[in-house]
């Protein structure tokens, strides 16, 4: 497991004029957003977040509108100012750092990804790219070529003369992401990157991202409204609701267990079998004795590719392996029944 | 004796206003002569003929109370006890005006006007790139040639080139300063809104107290007074509705406010800063007019002669040729404008 790159610890924002009395009252009388409104007429925007981000993985923070995630990830580069907590970025505090230390990490160790993509509409799309090179002071040729690789990795060879306003929305967060990609930094915010994309693209750029991620491993901070998304390129998901955290776990994990009535509903309409890998499901044994193995699959295969192998045969029985190492069976009665999602057990989980 | 009399006697005032009857030497009114003439004492007024009490009311009932024209007296001698001093500080501060205008004058005068219009058309097409507009222009510069008003448009014009680059010059970094500053926003606003409304006679009045009439920085300030507004609104405005997102992404990748002024608010604001230069531009020429009171160059002089000697035909033509020249300076910037609107279309 890799370390922690960027750790959120007991973090609090309130906006509002006397944000620290509001503060009192919530952390001493226990006061619920809502309550917080009516009484102080202060918004809570986050409740104690504890989150950490580990290096070379995506985390994404998911919750609907107005549940503070992208409060939160402003957070993390500073756009925004916590009423109190930490934020440990390789083992610095960010709230300590000087402006010109915080700029500094700004342009060389974090990158942005924004919903409008907030490209410079009078710049062309190499000299966007290459924004955070030109605000470091590099020169323009050096920039221009740099930024003309990243556009070629994301698709946009040849386009590095146009105005951003001549392309499509898609290909206007391309260059969003090419200019995150050019800054060379470790670190990608993207705060609702894919969100004002049209679906077929957004899956394009979701596996542009987990793509070039195969081969950058950088550690990237992703905010999503959309489950689906968010299960797909989580490493580590965070739920996020009305500014506190509800669970926050591995991706599988949350759908298989999910700790409270909130989650369930969200989960309940996920297509469960493209998220569920073989190993979460299998029986852990390795004694095959008698039993009919029908093939061997990998342990992280996901149980959709399963059941085209199977071609929807529940009799079936795999033989599971991590490389050349068995590790278990899967037998197929046990998938269909891991694919009933949590909500008809909802007595169960509700009582929890 | 006026109607208020009884308040000043029960608050006690009475001898306090009989010490002003004796030694009250205050200018006398028209109303008051004609009271004079008429000789007689008015019986008491009823109360539906009850007067306001104004202060010229209330003088009538006490002599020590001042007259209202002792207001305007009052603010007329605490402007001239002050000019002294006030025109020697802006004196040598708007001196460099007087030699622009002076400067610019010459060079529009004795440039011969075979080199003048070419030289005019030439920034005509620089500014708008269109080829359809400098042949209207042309059109129209020769005509005015033709009909003898070259020298009169040339004045003009170089009144307006000076006032116009100093409004920019200074109004685009005041309303920068706005943009930044909260509070120097509501400081400027009211003094914007005031040179706005002012009727533009009145920045006169007290121009002709602090500067000479034969030096061009008195009209020079005028134009510049009334023409500088919308630059400064607009500037201000501009950098003010500039995409939040597009900030942001400049904060993220770690810009400094410098850079974030010059590589990203001054060139989105840009179609807003330049929509204020054609008002200031139109509005400089309007003032241009009214300055010929007080001894601007130009057309203005002509519309001014039209209107003492009642000269119908020259006032007319005169005017018109303003109208020609609002009209080249208008489609000139507009198009300078459209051309940076393409420029940064969404």
């Amino acid at each position: 497991m890799s370390e922690t790159k960027i750790g959120i610890h007991d973090l609090y924002k309130v906006f509002g004029p006397d944000p620290m009395t509001a503060l009192k009252a919530v952390r001493h009388d226990g006061l619920s957003k809502p309550e917080l409104l009516e009484k102080c007429g202060h918004v809570l925007g986050l409740e104690n977040i504890n989150v950490d981000a580990k290096g070379g993985e995506i985390t994404v923070i998911m919750g609907l509108s107005g549940s503070g995630k992208s409060t939160l990830i402003r957070h993390v580069n500073r756009l925004i100012d916590p009423t109190v907590g930490k934020i440990i970025f390789e083992g610095r505090d960010i709230l300590s750092c000087a402006p010109a230390e915080l700029r500094r990490i700004r342009r060389e160790q974090m990158s942005m990804v924004f919903q409008k993509f907030a490209l410079l509409p009078h710049k062309t799309v190499a000299e966007n790219a290459a924004l955070a090179l030109e605000v470091r002071g590099v020169d323009r040729d050096t920039y221009l070529r740099n930024a003309e690789n990243w556009l070629d990795r994301v698709g946009l060879q040849g386009y590095g003369n146009s105005y951003p306003h001549q392309l499509s929305g898609g290909m206007q967060q391309r260059v969003g992401i090419a200019r995150a990609l050019t800054s060379n930094a470790d670190v990608m915010l993207m705060d609702e990157a894919y969100s004002a994309l049209d679906p077929l693209i957004r899956t394009d750029m979701q596996d542009l991202l987990l793509e070039l991620q195969q081969e950058l491993q950088k550690t990237i901070l992703f905010i999503t409204h959309d489950l689906d998304e968010a299960l797909k390129l989580a490493d580590h998901l965070v739920i996020l609701k009305d500014g506190r955290v509800v669970q926050q776990d591995e991706p599988q994990k949350i759908l298989l267990e999910p700790g409270d009535p909130y989650i369930v509903d969200f989960v309940s309409d996920i297509n469960r079998a493209r998220v569920l890998r073989v190993r979460t499901v299998m029986d852990k044994t390795v004694v095959t004795d008698g039993i009919n193995i029908a093939g061997e699959i990998d342990q992280e295969e996901n149980l959709e590719t399963v059941i085209a192998m199977a071609e929807g045969d529940t009799r079936k029985t795999y033989l599971v392996k991590d490389g050349e190492r068995k590790v278990g069976v899967l037998r197929m009665d046990m998938l269909v029944k891991s694919l009933v999602p949590a909500q008809s057990s909802d007595t169960k989980t509700r009582a929890r | 004796m006026g109607p208020y009399e009884p308040i000043f006697s029960t608050l006690g005032l009475q001898s306090w206003c009989e010490s002003g009857e004796t030694t009250a030497n205050g200018p006398t009114s028209m109303a008051d002569l004609l009271a004079q003439n008429a000789g007689t004492d008015v019986p008491s007024p009823s109360v539906w003929e009850l007067p306001f009490p104004s202060m010229d009311e209330l003088h009538e009932s006490c002599a020590t109370f001042p007259q209202s024209r002792a207001l305007t007296k009052g603010i007329e001698e605490g402007f001239l006890s002050v000019k002294d001093g006030l025109s020697l500080v802006l004196d040598p501060i708007t001196q460099p005006l007087s030699w622009f205008l002076e400067g610019a004058l010459w060079l529009f005068e004795t440039a011969p006007w075979w080199i003048m219009i070419p030289v005019l058309l030439a920034l005509t097409l620089a500014v708008s790139r269109s080829q359809k507009l400098v042949v209207f222009v042309g059109a129209c510069l020769l005509t005015l040639s033709f009909i003898d008003y070259y020298s009169f448009a040339t004045q003009t014009l170089a009144v307006i080139f000076v006032c116009a680059i100093l409004c920019v010059v200074l109004g685009v970094p005041i309303g920068i300063a706005m943009a930044r500053n909260d509070r120097l926003q509501r400081m400027i606003i009211p003094i914007l809104d005031m040179l706005q409304t002012l009727p533009a006679f009145v920045y006169l009045i007290p121009l002709i107290f602090l500067f000479s009439v034969t030096e061009p920085k008195l009209y020079g300030i005028a134009i510049i007074l009334y023409a500088i507004v919308p630059v400064v609104r607009l500037t201000d405005l501009g950098i003010r509705l500039v995409d939040k997102d597009v900030i942001e992404a400049a904060d993220a990748f770690g810009m400094t406010g410098r850079q974030k002024l010059i590589k990203v608010q001054i060139p989105l604001a840009l179609p807003n800063i330049m929509a204020g230069v054609n008002q200031t531009i139109m509005m400089s020429l309007s003032m241009v007019v009214i300055a010929s009171l007080v001894s601007a160059p130009g057309l203005g002089v002509l519309v001014l002669r039209g209107i003492r000697n009642l000269e119908l035909g020259v006032g007319l033509v005169s005017g018109l040729s303003i109208v020609v020249l609002a009209v080249i300076l208008d489609r000139t910037t507009k198009l300078a404008l459209a051309r940076i609107n393409a420029g940064q279309d969404r």
